[in-house]
């Protein structure tokens, strides 16, 4: 996490690498993206991302099969390294930490 | 899987893809695209899947996908040219003034630039929306009626029926008429021109319609619409369906059901309309409307053809029509010839046909050529600042260019170093002009004249046009200063021995030229700034100020009309006439025994002249006794000056009746001054063909007289809108035009005066930078402003002397050429102009200098001795 940046879409991509497993290959993380941020993206942005942190470490690939529909070409599937998995986890835990320590705004004591 | 196969994506992303993609990802990143596109297919349509898969291959292009493109490296020259770049983008942000004039200048050109392109490219595309354009054409014909072979627009009436008879070869024929009724839907009611068309002129001219079919034209009770019409009588709603009532005489009225509208109308056209209805109308509309009259014409009669061969043929026996119309007419209407001209290219040929329809402004087409000039004046001048300014700062750049040859570089090298440089300045200047004309001159321009210009960015002309205004301009203004600092010698600019920048004689040649050139374009503006408040000024020959006119249907009308008025007062005189000045006129041919002349005629009663202020030069106006004169007619001066000395008592034939001249009326202008005077007839006019009331006010009365005169006519006649008007306004808008013309000449003015300034300031405050230290020197010696002034100004004295002897001459003569060439009707050309810009010329060059001339003075001597 120190040395390492790792971008919010960065991320993104990233747990949805961990979530695919083996179905984890650029357009079907695209869609599963797609469809729990509900929002359009660009294959540009999914391949950058999955490129930049390919080269930073976070992920490795390996060629998988290739289908008529992709013209013969093959997948390419991703998944999160060892490395990966403890900076997801260090960054959730801080997240938790510095959620836990935020006082209570004054207005939600009132509403309620 | 055999669908697959028919859809497929579109080819040229994936080549721009595999170009730019590491090769590593393409397989990877291909196969992805291609997995998508086909989902996309399945769910939204193949159009919009291909629109998605191109677009997101454009998005593929980013700095972590992208390959290295090192082999661009690898390119000998790739690091020099990145060295020029730098070193040209240094050398703009060291000398900001510089730069700045440099820049400024040639954006101001290449914006007018930009502008006479937008201009040209919206006058040229007028009537090119129309897909037949080059298959539909217009009939004309050639006679010879005073002398000259002149081109008609109009058509005998039986001929395009017959043409549609008689050839197979023609697909479609369509006449067009326009007359003048009274439109009424509900409350309403407004004079409109309304055009009998064959049901065929949607299927030939491209109009498309909003609502309804193009097919329902050929009911003859269907009416269809344009939209701002459908907007004026209907706004907002659908009006199909709904009834709107013609008037087409003093009673008679014919329902129409409104059966389309069109949409609105591209924006440059000359031939569109305001309602259509169709040609069989004129059978009930018009009982004495002979279809087979061949001495009465259609406005236009237009036929469409397959080919060109096709109307070859047709051409080629149309010489049947012609002995036919030439049997049956008399021999003052006898035409020599049929011919057919494009729609295509009919806007611009419109100014040489006579009576037709399209009726383009000529204005336009000579002012393309204005803007032409005006935008390369400004480059010239931009160009010739530059140079200027280029060689007067080579010193600086001696050391560089020293180094630059001693490691290696070549006389070429140096040159295509300083030609690069002044390709990124021109190209900054091009942006800049780009963004001055898209947001400055082109909008400004369409606000003064009120149209719109639909000037786009997207337009390849633009794009082609752009780069090589670009790559013209850089090398005009780059390649004399880049000849001449690349040929010093390397050894005597190390030595320091080079003197020069200040010293080369060119230079002032250059600065000369500029200046000249400068002054004659400031004499332009000044004279047609003049000529432009002489014309508004001008009088038109008459007493327009005072005098009010009224359209009348018919006498009875007109009598009643003249009783009410002639009650007012302020009603000084009251005339009838069948024409009026500067509203119509009808043409006829007069024979003298020797020669044949076409002129206007106006009908008119004999206190017309009075009335209207018309002046009597010779001879006696009409008698006012009911009868008389029948066989007389007074002339303009322009028909008396073609008849030779002594025109009155002259007899001459129209038709088989005789005539004499028995007056001569001054010189006046019936239309703009745009326009030559015709020669023109007045006669007197019968009674029952009154079709105008004018009448003349007392004097600063007019506007009381004019409301006096529409209160009168809707008591008279509450349901037909009245029609008139003051005598001032029936050249429409030409006073505002005037307004217009003198604004922009003024701007143009501005512009030149400013650049030329921008550039002499530029030279002078480098000439005076070089002399720091020899002016420190001089007031340390005990130098005054006087002393100082005079050593600055003496060499730019004999500059501004040589510039005026050579620009002053050259300048009026000029001028005088532009302004009598542009106009048909100019001021008297005197040297008033070339005085004031020489007037202009001193003080820009004084103030220039003085401006120099305190600074030296305020300059502190001490740190101007340390200078170098």
């Amino acid at each position: 996490m120190k040395k390492t940046k790792l971008g919010e879409f960065e991320e993104l991509v990233l747990l949805t690498v961990a979530v695919l497993q083996k179905d984890a290959y650029g357009v079907e993380i695209k869609r599963e993206l797609e469809e729990r941020i509900k929002e359009k993206l660009s294959v540009g942005s999914i391949q950058s991302a999955l490129k930049r942190m390919e080269e930073k470490g976070f992920l490795t690939s390996e060629w998988g099969e290739a289908t008529q529909k992709r013209g013969g070409k093959r997948k390419r599937i991703y998944s999160a390294t060892p490395y990966a998995h403890r900076v997801l986890q260090e960054m959730k835990e801080i997240r938790a930490g510095l959620w836990s320590v935020i006082p209570q705004p004054a207005y939600v004591k009132v509403n309620y | 899987m055999n669908q697959i196969k028919n859809i497929s994506p579109p080819k040229w992303p994936l080549k721009i893809l595999r170009f730019f993609l590491k090769k590593e990802y393409l397989e990877e990143i291909e196969g992805d695209m291609e997995e998508i596109f086909y989902d996309n297919a399945e769910r939204v349509s193949l159009k919009k899947a291909r629109r998605i898969y191109s677009w997101e291959m454009i998005k593929l292009l980013r700095p972590v996908l992208v390959r290295n493109l090192d082999f661009i490296e690898r390119i000998n020259q790739y690091g020099m040219l990145k060295n020029y770049f730098k070193v040209s983008f240094r050398g703009l942000m060291k000398n900001p003034v510089n730069s700045f004039i440099n820049v400024f200048g040639l954006a101001v050109a290449i914006g007018l630039a930009v502008f006479a392109y937008g201009f040209a490219r919206w006058t040229y595309s007028t009537d090119q929306f129309h897909e037949n354009k080059n298959s539909v054409y217009l009939t004309t014909f050639f006679a010879n009626r005073d002398g000259v072979n002149q081109q008609y627009g109009t058509t005998p009436r039986p001929l395009g029926e017959m043409l549609r008879h008689d050839f197979a070869q023609i697909k479609n024929v369509c006449r067009i008429e326009d007359r003048n009724v009274v439109m009424k839907y509900e409350d309403n009611v407004f004079h409109q021109r309304v055009r009998y068309v064959d049901p065929e002129f949607l299927e030939m001219f491209s109009f498309p319609l909003k609502w309804g079919t193009a097919k329902s034209l050929e009911d003859i009770n269907s009416i269809i619409l344009s939209q701002p019409m459908s907007e004026k009588y209907f706004g907002d709603e659908n009006p199909i369906g709904r009834t709107i009532l013609m008037v087409y005489g003093k009673d008679q009225s014919k329902a129409f059901k409104v059966t389309a509208v069109a949409k609105e109308f591209p924006k440059s056209y000359t031939i569109a309309f305001g309602f259509l209805i169709n040609f069989e109308n004129f059978r009930t509309t018009d009982p004495g409307y002979d279809f087979q009259d061949w001495n009465a014409f259609v406005n236009a009669t237009f036929i469409q053809v397959d080919s060109a061969s096709d109307l070859k043929t047709i051409k080629a026996k149309m010489e049947k029509y012609a002995s036919l119309q030439n049997k049956v007419v008399k021999d003052d209407w006898a035409i020599e010839s049929f011919s057919f001209e494009p729609l295509a290219t009919l806007h611009e040929r419109s100014e040489f046909i006579k009576d037709d329809i399209s009726r383009s402004s000529k204005d336009n087409y000579t002012s393309i050529w204005f803007m032409v000039i005006i935008a390369i004046f400004m480059l010239v001048l931009a160009c010739t600042n530059y140079i200027n300014i280029a060689i007067a700062t080579a010193a600086k750049r001696l050391k560089e260019l020293g180094v630059r040859k001693s490691i290696g570089a070549t006389r070429r090298i140096v040159i295509v170093q300083f030609l690069t440089e002044n390709l990124v300045l021109t190209f900054f200047a091009l942006i800049i002009g780009l963004i001055l004309g898209y947001t400055f001159f082109i909008p400004g321009f369409e606000l003064l004249w009120d149209f719109d210009m639909d000037f786009r960015l997207i337009d390849v002309r633009l794009w082609i046009y752009l780069p090589i205004i670009l790559i013209i301009t850089s090398i005009a203004s780059g390649i004399y200063p880049a000849l001449y600092i690349s040929r010093f010698q390397v050894v005597a600019i190390l030595k320091g021995g080079v003197k020069f920048g200040q010293r080369n004689p060119l230079m002032k040649v250059f600065l000369c030229f500029q200046l000249i050139f400068a002054f004659v374009f400031i004499t332009m503006t000044v004279m047609f700034s003049q000529n432009t408040t002489y014309l508004s000024n001008r009088g038109w020959g008459y007493n327009q100020d005072d005098v009010l006119y009224a359209r009348v249907p018919d006498q009875s009308s007109f009598e009643k009309l003249s009783a009410i008025m002639s009650r007012n007062p302020d009603v000084l005189s009251i005339s009838g006439s069948e024409h009026h000045v500067g509203k119509s006129h009808t043409t006829t041919v007069l024979h003298f025994p020797d020669h044949d002349y076409e002129v206007d005629q106006l009908s008119v009663d004999p206190t017309y002249f009075e009335t209207l202020g018309l002046q009597l030069k010779g001879g006696r106006v009409f008698n006012e006794a009911e009868g008389s004169d029948q066989h007389s007619v007074i002339i303009n001066e322009t028909l008396a000056r073609t008849l030779g000395s002594d025109p009155i008592g002259r007899t001459f034939r129209i038709d088989t009746v005789q005539y004499e001249v028995i007056g001569v009326i001054k010189e006046f202008h019936s239309y703009e001054f745009t326009q030559l005077v015709r020669p023109i007839i007045f006669k007197v006019a019968d009674k029952a063909d009154y079709h105008f009331l004018s009448l003349k006010a007392r004097s600063g009365a007019d506007i009381e007289v004019y409301k006096a005169l529409q209160a009168g006519w809707s008591e008279l006649f509450p349901e037909i809108p009245f029609e008139g008007g003051l005598q001032e306004d029936v050249w429409g808008f030409y006073r505002e035009k005037i307004g217009i013309y003198k604004l922009v000449w003024r701007v143009f003015a501005f512009l030149a005066v400013s650049l030329a300034t921008l550039g002499l300031y530029g030279l002078v405050r480098l000439n005076v930078e070089g002399r720091t230290k020899e002016f420190s020197i001089r007031k340390v010696l005990g130098a005054g402003l006087k002393n100082i002034a005079s050593s600055v100004m003496s060499q730019y004295l004999i500059l501004l002397v040589v510039v005026l002897v050579v620009g002053g001459p050259l300048g009026h003569m000029s001028a005088a050429w532009l302004v009598s060439f542009a106009n048909t009707y100019h001021m008297p050309i005197t040297y008033s102009s070339v005085i004031i810009a020489i007037a202009v010329m001193i003080l820009l060059v004084l103030a220039t200098i003085s401006t120099q001339i305190t600074k030296v003075a305020k300059s502190n001597t001490v740190a101007g001795l340390k200078t170098e």
